[in-house]
């Protein structure tokens, strides 16, 4: 057989082609040529009407910029309080329900219930429980303070830090069902007997998680980890701006809230694409870093 | 070291029993082997007595501590995994050692010291860096045996242990699984299915059918005295021959035969099954008739295994097995003479199946209802 005929499945290329072309079209139209606009506008100074090139003007603005190098700051403590705080509390949560043998879906499906929500009703939801004078979870905490003797204000529409934590509290509360679908579905492929082995060994709970469990499932938890982080750096977008927009005093604005806000509500285009280049080479070069730190850890088969 | 005790074991899963009243002793020291096919509740009792499955009812006594409703980490008991059940991630050495580093009350140098030494024993000290996706199945299962030496346990639990490994390794396993038994005197309970590791291994063999014990004794006696059918017809490959025969005045008759039973002369129990070995049986040709009468049968199939020639013939429509020399010429359609040894004859109850009567002038049955 020679080394062509194994493969070749279309008479001529022509309908290889054509079969090929709606997606081609999408790409191109959706993906690339939007990618190389945003380069070529990086470099230019833009108005609604009009555009005209700058060289690396955005570039320079942008890295002497008190508010992006916040921003850039805000980013990376939220992208790191989300990853880390949704993968250890789901882990906990998985490790429970893997463990549990009652009910077990009626768990389950409780535990995965906040992901089936779009992220603006969740957004909304996390809203109106913790919205300072009427939310029935600030009401709560405030009543807890108050038997510690606290006078607890809770208004997170005017502090910086409560505004950050009621935020990543919403991400990582979504994120949960995600990452547990998951780890529980890891934990379940790990073979029965190594679980007895570890019974009849005498390992403790924690030992069992950390020890056994965890490396058993790297290779699902850097999955997941490099989930996490791309969801924390874009698609937490509607959470931010359901809940803070951005605020109070840029606490909560994050490097994609603040390139949509430099694009479409000042509309300088310019600026706004050179952010999204620079939120791009930061993802991709953490993503390296995360896959080749993890590589060494995870355990494959 | 020490003795276990089953006192009245149940086990229910909803609403099937698996295991039901069963009742055993093992002696300190001992190697017993529990068989019997699957489902039979074998590896349920493995796991009751480990503490990984809880018991329904009854008590579990090891060491004379009941050990009923103890943690399976506190009872004194290693084992060891059908498919070895070794963590993927960590080196051999590290399998071995894991569980005594967790539980903190074990020296650095006594950890040490204990994986070396069961490392010499098993052989398998070159492997200790390796981890088990690096080892073959025979290594792993050492390895996996060198964990359960570590713990130093009171009693040793192998659940078919070597039902993974090819057959050329599992006799050569067999063979260092009774060595590793003789030198290290460790109280040891054997699950398997195959009945020729259960008669080379064990002390003693409890045979299981349904959740019910069958018979214990030694894998001789279990062979030459089964207890019941079942027994006789579980133990032995290939399978014990059964004919229904109608017994009066000590004589067993078939349409076919008669053939009176030794020492049996007023043993009229009406319709039952005689049992007799394919090995029991021979081709009259073949050696001096023992035999007080030989009869015929027509071949129907020839299986030549080598050592011998096995022969299912036809008797009055009735089939069975014949163990005959090898290297004969025998078609299918032949007619054949067969003679029979008269002390390995077994005489079984029609409805109970249980034993009535063994020829073996060694036999101390004395079944109930019986008048000689």
């Amino acid at each position: 057989m020679s080394e062509q005929s194994a493969r070749e499945v279309f008479t001529n290329n022509k309908e290889a082609v054509l079969l090929l072309l709606p997606t081609l079209l999408v790409i191109v139209v959706f993906l690339y040529w939007p990618a190389i606009d945003t380069f070529r506008l990086s470099f230019f100074q833009t108005s609604l009407t009009s555009e005209r090139f700058a060289g690396t003007y955005n570039y320079i603005r942008l890295f002497t910029s008190g508010s992006y190098q916040n921003s850039l700051l805000v980013t990376f403590g939220f992208g790191f309080v989300v990853v880390a705080g949704s993968m250890l509390l789901s882990l906990f949560i998985s490790f429970m329900l893997y463990e549990v043998d009652r009910f077990t879906s009626i768990y389950l499906i409780t535990a995965i219930w906040p992901y089936a929500l779009p992220p603006a009703v969740a957004g909304l939801v996390l809203l109106f429980l913790l919205q300072p004078d009427l939310g029935i979870l600030t009401y709560w905490i405030r009543s807890l303070g108050a038997v510690f003797g606290l006078d607890l204000g809770l208004d997170w529409r005017t502090s910086g830090p409560l505004a950050f934590t009621v935020v990543s509290i919403t991400a990582i509360w979504k994120q949960l069902g995600y990452n547990i679908i998951f780890m529980v579905a890891a934990m379940n492929n790990i073979p029965n007997t190594i679980d007895e082995a570890a019974q009849l060994d005498g390992i403790s709970r924690t030992n069992r998680l950390f020890k056994i469990y965890v490396p058993l499932m790297s290779p699902t938890l850097v999955f997941l980890v490099v989930i996490n982080t791309i969801y924390a750096f874009f698609a937490t977008f509607p959470i931010i701006d359901l809940m803070t927009s951005g605020g109070p005093g840029g606490a909560t604005n994050i490097l994609i809230y603040k390139l949509f806000i430099d694009a479409f509500e000042n509309f300088n285009l310019g600026y706004a694409a050179a952010q999204s280049l620079v939120l791009f080479l930061v993802v991709g070069v953490l993503m390296y870093i995360q896959l080749r730190v993890t590589d060494r850890y995870a355990h494959y088969g | 070291m020490a003795e276990i005790q089953l006192e009245n074991i149940t086990k229910r899963f909803d609403d099937v029993v698996a295991v039901k009243d069963l009742n055993l002793e093992v002696k300190d020291g001992e190697f017993i082997v529990v068989v019997g096919p699957s489902g039979c509740g074998k590896s349920t009792t493995l796991r009751m007595i480990s503490g990984l499955e809880s018991v329904s009812e009854g008590t579990i006594r090891i060491g004379g501590v009941d050990v009923t409703g103890q943690e399976p980490s506190d009872r004194g008991i290693a084992m060891v995994f059908q498919n070895y059940a070794l963590y993927p991630h960590m080196t051999a050495k590290r399998n071995m050692t894991f569980g005594m580093n967790s539980a903190g009350s074990f020296t650095d140098e006594e950890i040490e010291e204990r994986a070396m030494s069961a490392a010499e024993i098993l052989n398998i000290t070159d492997l200790l860096d390796r981890k088990p996706g690096a080892l073959s199945g025979g290594e792993r299962q050492r390895v996996a045996l060198g964990r359960a030496i570590c713990r130093d346990p009171q009693v040793f639990l192998m659940d078919e242990p070597l039902s993974n490994l090819d057959a050329k390794l599992r006799v050569q396993m067999r063979a260092e699984l009774a060595k590793l038994h003789d030198e290290l005197g460790t109280t040891t309970v054997y699950v398997t299915h195959d009945q020729t590791e259960a008669m080379t291994l064990g002390d003693r063999v409890v045979v299981l059918d349904g959740g019910q014990l069958q018979q214990v004794d030694s894998p001789q006696r279990l062979y030459d005295f089964p207890e019941n059918r079942f027994v006789a017809e579980f133990i032995g490959d290939p399978a014990m021959n059964m004919i229904a025969v109608d017994v009066a005045d000590g004589t067993a008759s078939h349409p076919a035969f008669t053939i009176p039973l030794p020492d049996a002369d007023s043993l009229s129990v009406g319709s039952s099954v005689l049992g007799v070995r394919p090995e029991d049986l021979y081709l009259a040709d073949e050696r001096e008739a023992t035999s007080p009468e030989t009869f015929e049968a027509t071949v129907s199939v020839t299986e030549p295994l080598g050592d011998s020639l096995l022969l299912h013939g036809q008797i009055e429509g009735h089939e069975f097995k014949i163990q005959a020399q090898p290297r004969r010429t025998i078609t299918p359609g032949d007619t054949v003479e067969l003679g029979y040894d008269p002390d390995r004859l077994h005489l079984f109850d029609r409805d109970t199946g249980e034993a009535i009567y063994h020829s073996d002038p060694a036999v101390s049955v004395t079944p109930p209802g019986v008048t000689q």
